[in-house]
């Protein structure tokens, strides 16, 4: 397949998708507590008719829903995501460019760890199958993979910041530092830009612990993928072709096996990647660190469908344009998509 | 099986500890009868947060009820979500599936584009998001999980039933006048669903992985009754004072997802070895 064509399909793919959640989500909000206005006040709606009716008006809540529809879509398309009541009536667009960027700053070292972690070990326990290390390593994984992110969280929250004391038990910075200024909106990055180093290892000490967490819960996807490719591959023909031409074993293994069994690793990291997403949910709530997961934790506990509902589209969007990368990086990888 | 791999073995004992744990709280629910050491909801049966002893096994909570009978009777919470959700998303991928294979053409296009559409959103949020909608519960995460869990089945349903298509038997059958209703009833469903088993066996582990997810962001069970997520959640505020409270019910999770994990691997390496 042309690879042009290739991205483009997944391009559109990734489109309607979106469109998917959006239409969801769309639908949820008009069966929320009975009323839409629900949706986008909260349970306040109920409280202040006036607001309500306003609301209806100003967001056609009371006409056709066709026009409905097309009035969400296009305040989403806005930013308009409406009024969080959990956050004083902050709008949860403002409250989403907040947080997000502490989640991201979380899932790119998760995501760092877990890539890391997950062919180290994957490649270690196809050299040695069915050695003692094999063993330890698949058991290793089976129980990272296995075990929920707030439990894994929890355990290392305990072990590495109450018992050793060595790393902070949440936040995500030393709050007596002044923050940087805001420039790109990552503030480990706008940190690094201005040369804030305080700040900077704050927040890496800070975010150690809970990217650990979430990596050991995904790295095991990516090491028993890895894995058993590897030994796939390993037994295949153009494999034995290499060793009869006298390459030595380490060659073999690392310019021609590794290189195809990683066409695999790609192919699962969206998978990976999802769970690494909502993953943050859970350890952001455990480690207190003020991303979207823990807003998301907070709104449901207060009912707060507008930054629910945010959070979920926010979300999805995040994943759908996660796995578009991973779809594109396996368009390079694979050389029957590269060459088409 | 069970010979040839001890992790199949060590899986099938949890999931069957389990299976049957479940089973034995329900019926002892439906007779009235108590098979807990203590009443699960009754507070202060023991000094709160005591910890693991010999009158309490696993320790006492904030509310000095005893853990180990909160965790034996939330068993059948997550034995029933995750035998349900898989079991609907298998019925409802098997008929999807083989439908799309068995019509070809515009039919099957629609339906797998669809699946994909579906199989691709992010499960635990939009569960999460429809769960929120439908209010609290458990059997509520069972209708959201159920909404968003069949589309794997359905891919899954619909490779083996082109594979079975082409054979001989099927060709027999469309040849004696058998409709394609009747051939998909008699014999294709009996011949997918081996292969849709054994995904189904792997797959309840993530079930219950999810649902957990779900049931400690609270949107399972309402206080006071014992869910193991929900109870992670509820005891993380006393993870200095009383450790065990927390890590024990996550572990148990933990457990249970290794269990059918194990089992499922086995019966996937029995069959591929056959």
């Amino acid at each position: 397949m042309n690879p042009f064509r290739y991205i483009l399909r997944r391009l559109l793919f990734g489109i309607l998708v979106l469109v998917a959640v959006v239409t969801v989500t769309f639908v949820l909000s008009r069966s929320l507590g009975g009323n839409t206005v629900v949706a986008w006040l909260g349970k306040s709606a109920s409280i202040h008719p006036e607001l309500a009716a306003l609301y209806a008006k100003e967001y056609h809540l009371n006409d056709p829903i066709p026009v409905q529809y097309y009035y969400y879509v296009l305040n989403l398309l806005h930013g308009n995501l409406g009024f969080s009541p959990s956050r004083g009536f902050q709008p949860v667009a403002e409250v989403i460019s907040i947080t997000l960027p502490f989640t991201l700053q979380i899932a790119f070292f998760a995501f760092v760890i877990s890539v890391v972690l997950g062919i180290v070990l994957g490649v270690l326990s196809a050299q040695y199958q069915h050695k003692p290390l094999d063993t330890c390593i698949r058991a290793f994984y089976l129980g990272g993979y296995s075990s929920p992110p707030f439990f894994v969280a929890l355990i290392l929250l305990i072990v590495f910041a109450f018992w050793f004391r060595l790393l902070p038990t949440g936040g995500a910075f030393d709050l007596s530092l002044t923050p940087p200024t805001v420039i790109t909106g990552i503030p480990m990055v706008d940190a690094a830009i201005e040369g804030n180093w305080p700040y900077l290892l704050s927040s890496l000490d800070h975010v150690i612990l809970p990217s650990i967490a979430l990596a050991l819960v995904t790295f095991g996807v990516l090491t028993r993928v890895l894995r058993s490719s590897l030994l796939d591959v390993m037994h295949s023909n153009y494999i034995r072709t290499a060793r009869a031409k006298g390459l030595d074993e380490n060659s073999v293994f690392f310019k021609h096996a590794l290189r195809n069994a990683m066409i695999s690793v790609v192919t699962i990291s969206s998978l990976m990647v999802t769970w690494l997403i909502t993953g943050t949910i859970f350890v952001e709530n455990i480690f207190g660190y003020p991303g979207m997961g823990q807003y998301l934790v907070i709104a449901l506990a207060a009912e707060d469908y507008p930054g629910i509902l945010g959070v979920t589209i926010v979300f999805a969007v995040v994943i759908v344009i996660t796995n578009l990368i991973a779809d594109i990086l396996y368009a390079v990888v694979d050389p029957q998509v590269r060459l088409g | 099986m069970f010979r040839r791999s001890k992790e199949a073995l060590i899986g099938g004992i949890i999931a069957l500890g389990i299976l049957l744990m479940a089973a034995v709280v329900t019926v002892a629910g439906i007779l009235g009868v108590r098979i807990t050491p203590y009443d699960p909801i009754q507070q202060d049966v023991g000094p709160p947060l005591a910890p693991p002893s010999l009158l309490h096994l696993m320790g006492t909570d904030n509310l000095g009820r005893d853990l180990l009978s909160r965790i034996i009777v939330a068993t059948p919470n997550d034995v029933a979500v995750s035998l349900a959700v898989v079991g609907v998303a298998l019925a409802v991928g098997a008929v999807i599936g083989s439908v799309a294979a068995f019509q070809g053409g515009l039919l099957d296009e629609a339906l797998m584009r669809f699946t994909d559409v579906v199989f691709a959103l992010p499960a635990l949020v939009l569960a999460m998001a429809i769960g929120v909608t439908l209010g609290p519960g458990v059997t509520n995460m069972m209708i959201a999980l159920m909404i968003i869990w069949w589309p794997p089945y359905t891919r899954l349903a619909r490779g083996e039933a082109l594979r079975v298509a082409h054979q001989n038997y099927i060709e027999a059958a469309r040849l004696s006048g058998m409709g394609t209703a009747r051939i998909l009833f008699k014999h294709v469903f009996r011949s997918i669903l081996v292969t849709l088993l054994v995904y189904a066996t792997l797959d309840i582990g993530t079930v219950i992985l999810v649902y957990s997810g779900l049931s400690y962001l609270g949107l399972s069970v309402k206080p006071p009754q014992p869910d193991w997520g929900e109870m992670v959640s509820s005891y993380q505020d006393y993870l200095i004072v009383a450790p065990w409270l927390p890590v024990i019910p996550g572990f148990i999770i933990a457990l249970g997802v290794i269990g059918f994990s194990l089992l499922g691997d086995g019966i996937r390496d029995a069959l591929e070895a056959r």
